[in-house]
């Protein structure tokens, strides 16, 4: 994918930069179907495919699922927002 | 393949490649979810699977109690050709949910 980025004044300052950057940090998914994916982001391409670990997954702000590791299609992200991720969340 | 800036970085489907012929799970769109042994797959998430087992789930509202019915309807396909743009996720099958 061309990295249609120009005028890259700072460190992070385009998409391509911004995902370059989260690798290994804690990470909110929300897909088109609203349903959201917390983990630790492992790696992600242009396409906005998605490796994870630790994931959880959130329906209607329910925990509803664990995965050890998972692999979102790309398609169906919506966005990738980092977190300050909390410890024992609720536990 | 056109390699990116980094050649070294892998992508999420380096990672999927680690799965091939070990058993998946997949979500689908339309409440429906997959578990089978992945065969092959590639960049659009286009999979071959084997030993499947379907399940779509559907959710009832009842009209007079208002209370909500999960049904589960599963069934078991030998071999299976999955297109990729149904694929939402796919991670190695969940233990015990």
């Amino acid at each position: 994918m061309s990295g249609t980025g120009e005028k890259v004044t700072g460190t992070t300052k385009t998409p391509t930069d911004f995902l370059k950057s989260i690798r290994g940090k804690p990470v909110v998914v929300k897909l088109n179907s609203g349903v959201d994916y917390r983990g630790i982001l492992t790696c992600l391409d242009g396409y906005m495919n998605i490796a994870m670990e630790q994931t959880e997954e959130y329906v209607n702000g329910q925990l509803k699922n664990k995965y050890g590791d998972a692999f979102i299609r790309g398609n169906n992200v919506l966005y990738i927002s980092t977190v300050k991720r909390t410890l024992a969340d609720g536990a | 393949m056109s390699i990116e800036e980094d050649a070294t970085v892998r992508e999420p489907l380096d990672l999927i490649r680690l799965s091939i012929e070990e058993r998946i799970y997949v979500k689908l769109r339309s409440d429906r979810e997959l578990r089978g042994k992945l065969h092959a797959f590639d960049q659009h998430l286009n999979m071959i699977l084997g030993d499947v087992e379907e399940v779509i789930t559907t959710v009832e509202i009842d009209d007079e109690t208002y209370e909500e019915i999960v049904r589960t309807t599963k069934r078991t396909v030998p071999f299976l050709f999955v297109r990729g743009d149904g694929v939402i996720l796919v991670c190695p099958p969940l233990r015990t949910t």
